[in-house]
């Protein structure tokens, strides 16, 4: 009776290892257990949104005036990089058209959201945004910084969705380099706080430090073009087919307030 | 002063072990953090006459799981598994001294950590930060504390 009692639970959580891990029939109930743990979040958010509360209270006429004479300047420069943006993508649709290809860079909606706390995982890096199904955010949507990607949804609840960022170990990205094309795919280092590797690419291919990586959008998981990260360090192992490559984020989650969710194209 | 109820006790200091959980850290202190959940489990099992111990530790740990976007029953079979190591040393650690305690709370950390980490490895392969070791040591420097806050909040 007594082994009963200690391994018929341990028989379930192996059970849920084995399901979690192979199949995603748990993935509904995952979801509506954290529905109802989500006010946990709300509790220890309550310290922050209490500060930016009173900041916000505390914000005198003249700093707002001035803020708002700042953010119109800028409103102003990205309307007019935008025009030179649009100029080419009607470009680079026409070519495609004449080309025959068939892909087309898609019109996307971005939904912004603050960011409400960073990594309360062990051995996931992830941050909680303040946003959540009420929203219409979904699992698989992408998450953008002002300077590159963030990562993907892969949690929500009706007020916060939970975010696996590009530096966690088990988040693959398509990568292609700015500079020549060159493929591969990243993924985070456990053991390096914050840095990405690039798995698969040769020893024949011409990649520097200092060279760029986008999204390449192989494998339609996010968009393409976002910047990834830049090289930081480039070695050949003996004994590995590939380079050892490896990347320091463009986009960190230091002083990172808000971020736009869009969707997976 | 009466002391609460048991399962009355178990759920108000689980939604303070989670609170505790998520608090936003930076990643070297969380992974060197102590498993507070298990903490505050042990004091629990040990002060507390309960039944179903080991269906409860399951169930807070699939919380935990869901909470930090684990695996689902990672934490769990981790919990199930140190609360039994508690439960088979429980009254040999009543009567202990503290700092006794304390070395009970870090073998029952490191069977919490060794199999945190052999699902992680087993799933995800051998990839994690080694601050992660120094959970169980924190565990058990964090024990006088939390026993002492706990043993406060047990009487109504």
């Amino acid at each position: 009776m007594q082994f009963l009692k200690l391994f018929t639970p341990v028989f379930i959580a192996i059970f849920l290892i084995l399901s979690d891990y192979k199949f995603s029939y748990l993935d509904s109930v995952k979801q509506s257990i954290a529905k109802l743990i989500s006010p946990i979040y709300l509790v220890v958010n309550l310290p922050s949104q209490l500060y930016i509360w009173v900041d916000e209270q505390g914000t005198s006429k003249q700093a707002l005036l001035n803020k708002n004479k700042q953010l119109s300047g800028e409103v102003v420069r990205l309307k007019a990089n935008l025009q030179t943006r649009n100029a080419l993508l009607l470009e680079n649709q026409k070519l495609k058209q004449l080309l025959g290809a068939s892909y087309q860079i898609s019109d996307q909606k971005f939904t912004l959201s603050r960011v409400s706390s960073v990594s309360q995982s062990r051995l996931k890096k992830q941050i909680v945004i303040n946003k959540g199904s009420n929203d219409e955010l979904e699992i698989g949507q992408v998450v953008l910084g002002p300077k590159g990607v963030i990562g993907q949804i892969t949690q929500t609840t009706p007020l916060y969705a939970t975010v696996l960022m590009i530096t966690d170990p088990t988040q693959y990205v398509p990568i292609k380099s700015q500079r020549n094309g060159v493929r591969g795919i990243s993924k985070g280092i456990a053991s390096n706080q914050g840095n990405l590797v690039v798995n698969f690419i040769e020893p024949d291919f011409d990649v520097v430090v200092g060279d760029v990586f986008l999204t390449s959008a192989i494998g339609s998981k996010f968009p393409a073009g976002y910047p990834v990260g830049k090289v930081t360090h480039v070695e050949q192992h003996t004994d590995d087919p590939f380079l050892h490559i490896e990347l320091t984020p463009i986009q960190t989650t230091e002083q990172l307030e808000f971020v736009l969710i869009g969707g997976s194209d | 002063m009466k002391t609460q109820r048991p399962y009355i006790f178990l759920t108000k200091i689980t939604f303070f072990a989670l609170i505790i959980s998520a608090l936003p850290l930076s990643q070297t202190v969380l992974e060197a953090s102590p498993f507070w959940l298990l903490l505050f489990f042990i004091y629990w099992l040990t002060y507390f006459p309960a039944k179903g111990r080991f269906f409860l530790a399951l169930l807070l740990g699939v919380l935990l799981d869901i909470l930090q976007g684990d695996i689902l029953g990672q934490n769990a079979l981790a919990l199930i598994l140190s609360s039994a190591f508690i439960v088979n040393v429980k009254q040999s650690f009543f009567v202990s001294n503290l700092s006794t305690q304390q070395v009970y709370v870090f073998v029952a950390s490191s069977i919490y950590l060794g199999l945190f980490l052999l699902v992680h490895t087993l799933i995800q392969g051998f990839n994690f930060s080694y601050y992660l070791l120094f959970a169980p040591l924190t565990g058990a420097l964090f024990w006088p504390l939390v026993k002492l806050v706990l043993s406060k909040c047990k009487h109504q």
